[in-house]
């Protein structure tokens, strides 16, 4: 049971810390890849 | 020579459990057919349902059509990453690049999956031992909770669960009824305060080199993080770097088209293939879609309550029904929340954000897919 306990653990610090990467990546992407005039 | 009428007379075969699995096929048909639910999944696995449970018909035995669809595409994983590229294709992530706050909704709603995984293995091998559900068992089950079909294929094959069709089922099922399961959680966790809360429609513009750059940045991130969900998240950007580079229309017409539709076809009638009465009319597949309808109702309330925790931190400017489309069924949940909203209130347009965070929650499931890879298997 203990170890099921781990995993729901690992498992939700994993996406947050990949979806946390990932949103890190989507503001550096809107700061410095502004639309262009034709977009 | 000794023959019997019962070797090549298919009736003559027939029980309750063949009867009852023909009537679940013919369900499914009419479902898709006269009411319009899911049609483009319900009538192919309805046909699926009655092919393989057809006595002496021969379609899941061995060299029969279904067996060979088994193991072509679904136990070497094929189907669920082609249907994939063909989802990345069709999903504009423009509303979720938008507003990137809604990534966190997305993985806050994965809990329905580790929440699902935990009770189920508490019901197997874990402490009740009501079930024989084992730790990869158990871990198959709660991925319904990623409310995604082909992640479901894709995670139940891999770790090898002997309930694989149930728990493809009862996905897809559940994605259907998301109309229904969602509205109660939602009203019942949030005030009539929050669920009026207007959100501003229009967002800034995101650039198309962010557009472009995003499937392969996703790529890199989540394989490098979680490399088991390096073939699924794969596809699906590629399909999305298709769709967004703008120079190969072609071939995202057909990622779009005609490769999800026949793979559509040919995983349907697949899964519906995997529903054999012996194997399918169990104790254990009632209690996989009773723990299935928990696992969407778990990542919907914890979608709704971090959303919640946004409205708080954000000085009440984030609505938390939004937090309800952070499950994958895609584009089911933003309508639902979209539709919610504007019951309360005639001004209020969730839907772009709704279906940032649907999307989100498209990208999530997945990690949470490469998550439940690697982390089972070190216990196991």
């Amino acid at each position: 049971m203990l170890d099921a306990l781990w995993i729901v653990l690992l498992g939700m610090a994993i996406i947050f810390t990949v979806l946390g990467m990932l949103l890190g990546m989507m503001i550096l992407l809107n700061k410095f890849l502004k639309p262009t005039k034709e977009e | 020579m000794d023959i019997s009428l019962a070797d090549f007379l298919g009736f003559l075969n027939l029980n309750w459990q063949i009867i009852t699995m023909l009537a679940v096929g013919g369900l499914l048909i009419y479902l898709g057919t006269a009411r319009n639910v899911e049609p483009v999944l319900l009538i192919p696995i309805g046909t699926g349902i009655l092919l393989a449970n057809i006595p002496l018909g021969g379609m899941v035995d061995e060299g029969g059509l279904f067996a060979v669809l088994r193991k072509a595409g679904i136990e070497t994983e094929l189907f669920p990453l082609l249907i994939f590229i063909g989802i990345g294709a069709m999903i504009d992530f423009g509303p979720f690049l938008e507003r990137p706050y809604t990534i966190l909704l997305g993985a806050a709603a994965q809990f329905g999956i580790f929440g699902t995984f935990f009770l189920a293995y508490l019901l197997g091998d874990g402490w009740l031992h009501i079930m024989n559900f084992s730790l990869k068992d158990a871990a198959s089950i709660g991925i319904i909770g990623s409310a995604d079909g082909p992640t479901s294929i894709y995670v139940s094959s891999v770790l090898g669960s002997q309930y694989a069709a149930a728990i493809v089922v009862a996905a897809y099922s559940y994605m259907a009824l998301v109309p229904i399961i969602q509205p109660p959680i939602m009203k019942w966790l949030t005030t009539k305060e929050e669920r009026r809360l207007e959100m501003p429609t229009e967002a800034k513009a995101v650039s198309q080199r962010t557009k472009i750059i995003f499937p392969i940045a996703t790529i890199i991130v989540v394989g490098l993080i979680a490399p088991k969900a390096t073939p699924l998240i794969g596809c699906l950007m590629f399909g999305n770097l298709l769709r967004e580079v703008g120079v190969v229309d072609r071939l995202s017409a057909t990622a779009q088209e005609e490769l999800a539709d026949i793979v559509t076809i040919l995983l349907g009638l697949t899964v519906g293939g995997m529903m054999i009465a012996s194997e399918f009319l169990q104790s254990e597949t009632i209690l996989i879609f009773i723990i299935g309808i928990i696992a969407f109702a778990l990542d919907t309330a914890a979608g709704v309550i971090f959303g919640k925790i946004m409205y708080l931190l954000s000085g009440r400017k984030i609505n938390p029904l939004i937090g309800a489309a952070g499950i994958s069924a895609f584009p089911m949940s933003a309508r639902v929340v979209q539709k919610m909203g504007l019951q309360e209130n005639p001004h209020n347009h969730l839907l772009m954000h709704a279906a940032g965070a649907n999307t989100a929650g498209q990208i999530a499931s997945v990690v949470a897919g490469g998550a439940m890879l690697m982390l089972v298997p070190l216990f196991s």
